[in-house]
């Protein structure tokens, strides 16, 4: 049962990111920078001063165009980023799935980016083992377990990737996108998964352009725009909103 | 400095896996893999000790164990420093995905080259014997200079790999330095062939206390003097928590670099 407790909790999160035009990438230009005049820099806030709270046990839907800060949040939370001002709680383990397989190295095979992503995690060697046969059955991709991913296709990886953060068992599970790929019949038992997920009180963050994903799947949606809140609420309210501006905008545009 | 110790401990195991991942990939479609780790300073040694005892003679008994008793720790010194420049950024995909000390990706290089150079002195002991050089108990003492200079070398390859997010020439650079320092070290040859009132400039080298302590245990079977020990650790020491500091402070902006 839930502890009433919020998993994940943000307040007052700034991400700025310095952009130099032509930042000076070699000495040289370092040097001819140096000679003339400052290089242009200008910051721009990626996300702009969100607060939000996510209880324990909820699944929530982060929707915005592209650009609205959707995946600088969550890597925030995943703690990728550290935030320009603000902080950041997270209760429990805590699994993303950023981008598929990150932390998978193309010359080793499946099993040892089993391991090798677990480990990048912060679980124990131990604890990877133990886990290993689970992980290699629900990714049901066959004898390429023990080929190098390299070989893989992105399904194939997609499937070892969400395998491995799911079944590592993570109080939290962050997700970026990366159901958009996999075919219909993986795609349904990573749904079944995360209803599962869901069953078991785990608290999780869908970060998608799916807004079927998120009407049918969340508890909460909320719509990011440059970088700040514009909506929060129940799902279908949200979407509605986002689907207006949208429309709006494609209006004016004429 | 407590931050450096505590998660080089808690992701030990990580930086083993990728320390050997490391090894398996530079090994790797080779029909003799791993062996090559030992292969490769055998060969040099046969290589060495056949120029050195034929063609060049210096008047160094042995030259072949005079040379290669500080050859191989200015390989493990220069390796990991070539390897650990990269780290960081050629790590950059995953320091955009997972959350990870990004202490682990220049610990783990350094931590390869360790094994190798490890590997690299079984060759050399099996040297000591075939050429009939004294085996001495002063072997021993390796662990000592072996201390230092790893704290030596992780604390450059801390700088240098900070350095080189921001400015990729850091690279190309530390090869011109690297190989510029080799000659200032004395390793092809020893500090006594350096006239007195040059030997000053020698002495300002950091390497050279640590690299003394290698050459006395194995080739002349003696153990360094206490001021020369302890300006070996003075030097790692120091190395290590300005590289570390520096390491520290910019950390958390890699992302954005790499």
């Amino acid at each position: 049962m839930s502890s009433g407790l919020p998993a994940i909790r943000l307040e007052n999160i700034t991400q700025r990111f310095r952009v130099i035009q032509e930042r000076p990438d070699s000495l040289r230009e370092l040097f001819s920078k140096f000679f003339r005049h400052q290089s242009q820099v200008h910051d721009f806030d990626a996300v702009r001063d969100v607060s939000f709270e996510v209880p324990e046990g909820q699944m929530l839907g982060v929707i915005g165009r592209n650009g609205s800060g959707k995946s600088t949040l969550l890597k925030i939370i995943a703690g990728v980023y550290r935030p320009t001002a603000g902080t950041v709680q997270v209760r429990g383990a805590l699994a993303a799935l950023i981008e598929l397989g990150a932390g998978f190295h193309h010359e080793l095979t499946g099993r040892e980016n089993i391991l090798l992503s677990g480990l990048l995690m912060g679980y124990s060697k131990r604890e990877m083992l133990e886990r290993e046969e689970r992980i290699v059955e629900f990714a049901d991709i066959g004898d390429f377990i023990d080929a190098p991913v390299k070989q893989y296709s992105s399904g194939m990886y997609m499937r070892l990737a969400f395998s491995v953060a799911t079944e590592i068992d993570p109080k939290v599970l962050l997700i970026d996108e990366i159901l958009a790929v996999g075919d219909a019949a993986f795609k349904e038992k990573c749904f079944e998964r995360i209803r599962r997920f869901r069953e078991a009180d785990k608290t999780i963050l869908l970060v998608t352009h799916a807004m079927a994903q998120v009407a049918d799947h969340c508890d909460r949606a909320i719509l990011l725009d440059q970088g700040s809140i514009m909506a929060d609420g129940p799902p279908d309210e949200v979407i509605e909103i986002y689907k207006n501006s949208m429309l709006m905008e494609a209006v004016g545009a004429e | 400095m407590t931050e450096l110790v505590r998660d080089t401990y808690r992701y030990r195991e990580l930086i083993w896996a990728l320390a050997l991942k490391e090894l398996k990939i530079r090994y790797k479609r080779s029909v003799l893999g791993f062996l090559w780790a030992l292969l490769n300073p055998a060969l040099l040694m046969l290589v060495l000790t056949l120029v050195f005892s034929t063609i060049l003679r210096f008047g160094v008994p042995h030259y072949a164990v005079f040379l290669l008793s500080v050859l191989l720790p200015w390989t493990f010194f220069s390796q990991s420093l070539s390897y650990a420049v990269e780290s960081i950024v050629s790590n950059g995909d995953l320091i955009k995905k997972v959350r990870v000390p990004k202490l682990v990706f220049p610990v783990a290089a350094l931590v390869s080259n360790l094994i190798n150079l490890g590997l690299s002195l079984i060759p050399l002991a099996l040297l000591v014997l075939a050429i009939r050089h004294p085996f001495y108990w002063t072997w021993l003492y390796l662990p000592v200079p072996l201390l230092a200079l790893v704290l030596f070398t992780l604390g450059m390859t801390f700088f240098f790999a900070t350095a080189n997010v921001y400015y990729r020439d850091v690279a190309h650079i530390l090869q011109v330095v690297l190989s510029a320092w080799f000659y200032l070290t004395p390793i092809i040859y020893s500090l006594d062939f350096i006239p007195a009132h040059y030997k000053w400039i020698f002495k300002l080298n950091p390497l050279i206390y640590v690299i003394n302590g290698f050459r006395l245990s194995v080739y002349y079977g003696l153990l360094p003097k206490a001021p020369s020990i302890a300006a070996s650790f003075t030097c790692g020491i120091a190395s290590l928590v300005i590289g570390f500091m520096i390491f520290r402070k910019y950390q958390d902006q890699f992302v954005f670099y790499v």
